[in-house]
């Protein structure tokens, strides 16, 4: 599901710098362990993840350990840059689009729409992968989408987020033809094919398809509130 | 002397005092506050709760002074030690505008250290507390003497400008891996931290975000010890991170890491120049 790489090169390479000195390898930050100015900032934030002890030990529910889940995966590593300071290079931003059009996963013949009110509860349930002091416990409920953290959708029922646009009567002025339900469908599974470096998750492989298309079917159905703003 | 005064008065006085201080000195947490609220006039995060804004001369983290101060001077612990012999960085029992210059470096640990990792350190190595008593293991909540020690401690600096020391290579190091750690994408949902604090105004469900680029809305963010109104408990820097992490679906950070360090690192620093809420109120 997560399309992980291993730890970067610079910092395997430093590791065993540091193995074959015979340094201690907890606490990365002590006197007498590693020399944390000899690294680029680069490196010295993979040491701290990776090398310090930071982070509790648990299973993750997607399967796997705090390592897989703290390891980047290409999208993320292109898009670690300052956004706040530098826009989005047209190279990079081809290369994820590529990646995420490589990643992404098309359903099989014609897209179904599910039910509407479970999308709506699915796009207010922030429920889902949250880990550490307090686990979200799948086996008792199921994961959400998050989407009225970000975005407004029926602004009658919640209080809704801002980060990403508003979709008030998304269906209602696009239609819902079979190409703009395949559109919804991989901008919900991986936004980066149209949007590269969104802030948006992937949903393809945090929510089934089963929940993906009942999150469609309240942007696009055109009895879901979304669309009778 | 200003300082001072104000030191020895009940809270209830002391926050009647109106601040004339220059920024580097001490002033009244609430003082600070509507200096940025006038200077911000705009600033949706600034002035989301006028409920908090109210209540902030009645700020519930104002009541856990008393024990912090209690508990700084009292000889506790297996060593029966107060903490008067700790160093934050300006000496031996220094605490004015200590706070507001961490985390810095620390040669008798040969590492860089934030708050409540030098905080935890001097409970050990002087009073002899050991991470199983509750002095040191219960970290959150308004009845933790962490909480109480912090948000004594850190009231000494209210008004201070941020100004952690970048004059060691391992504090420069450990800014810049914070700025790293800040702008690092991962865990199971892609995000990192400018997801939330990349731009002006923006919300998640109710909250409006602080702006890390807006140095202004910054040191209300990152000025903690603050009490949470939703939470009703007083809450710490690294209780906020723990939080935002949890949130961002990362892993489960643990307390006294370094990941921790290099991220207020990079925080405080940010708030550079800015004069620091201690406490602060939040929703």
């Amino acid at each position: 599901m997560f399309n992980k790489n291993t730890v970067a090169a610079g910092v395997a390479a430093f590791a065993s710098v540091a193995l074959a000195a015979g340094c201690a390898v907890a606490d990365g930050n002590k006197a007498d362990d590693v020399d944390i100015t000899a690294m680029s900032a680069e490196e010295l934030a993979e040491h701290l993840i990776f090398e310090t002890n930071s982070w509790r030990d648990q299973e993750m529910q997607e399967g796997g350990t705090w390592r897989d889940r703290m390891t980047q995966d290409d999208i993320q590593k292109a898009c670690s840059f300052d956004s706040t300071r530098n826009d989005l290079d047209g190279e990079t931003a081809g290369q994820v689009v590529a990646l995420a059009r490589e990643q992404y996963e098309a359903p099989e013949g014609d897209i179904e729409l599910g039910d509407w009110r479970k999308g709506a509860e699915l796009a207010d349930s922030g429920y889902g992968y949250r880990i550490g002091h307090n686990v979200d416990d799948h086996g008792t409920r199921e994961a959400g989408g998050n989407c009225y953290n970000c975005h407004v959708m029926d602004s009658s029922v919640s209080v809704q987020g801002t980060i990403g646009p508003n979709l008030e009567n998304y269906g209602a002025q696009r239609g819902d033809s079979q190409e703009i339900r395949q559109y919804v469908h991989q901008v919900i599974s991986n936004p980066h094919q149209y949007f590269p470096c969104t802030q948006m998750p992937r949903f393809q492989g945090l929510l089934t398809e089963e929940q993906i298309s009942h999150i469609m079917a309240y942007l696009l159905d055109p009895e879901s509130p979304v669309n009778n703003r | 002397m200003f300082k001072k005064a104000l030191l020895a008065l009940p809270v209830a006085m002391a926050v009647g005092v109106a601040g004339t201080a220059a920024q580097a000195e001490w002033q009244d947490p609430n003082d600070v506050l509507q200096m940025l609220l006038e200077a911000q006039p705009d600033s949706k995060y600034l002035h989301q709760s006028e409920m908090n804004i109210m209540m902030m001369p009645d700020n519930p983290a104002l009541w856990l002074l008393d024990d912090g101060e209690r508990l700084f001077y009292e000889e506790r612990g297996p060593n029966n030690a107060s903490l008067e012999s700790c160093d934050f960085g300006k000496g031996e029992g220094v605490l004015d505008g200590a706070y507001v210059e961490l985390p810095r470096y620390f040669e008798d640990t040969g590492k860089v250290m934030d708050f409540e990792m030098r905080l935890v350190h001097c409970m050990k190595e002087i009073q002899g507390f050991t991470s199983d008593d509750s002095a040191v293991s219960q970290r959150h909540g308004s009845g933790s003497d962490i909480m109480r020690l912090t948000t004594y401690i850190a009231h000494q600096s209210s008004g201070y400008e941020w100004n952690p020391p970048l004059d060691h290579p391992k504090e420069k190091a450990m800014r810049d891996a914070g700025e790293v750690l800040f702008f690092r994408r991962g865990g199971a949902m892609d995000f990192n931290c400018a997801a939330c604090h990349g731009a002006s105004g923006k919300q998640i469900r109710a909250s409006v975000l602080p702006e890390m680029r807006n140095s202004q809305e910054w040191t209300k963010a990152v000025s903690w010890p603050a009490h949470r109104a939703g939470q009703d408990n007083v809450r710490s820097q690294n209780h906020r991170i723990r939080g935002c992490v949890w949130q961002m679906r990362h892993a489960g950070i643990l307390p006294d890491t370094p990941v921790n360090t290099a991220l207020i690192s990079y925080w405080n620093d940010a708030a550079r120049g800015e004069p620091a809420i201690l406490p602060d109120l939040k929703r």
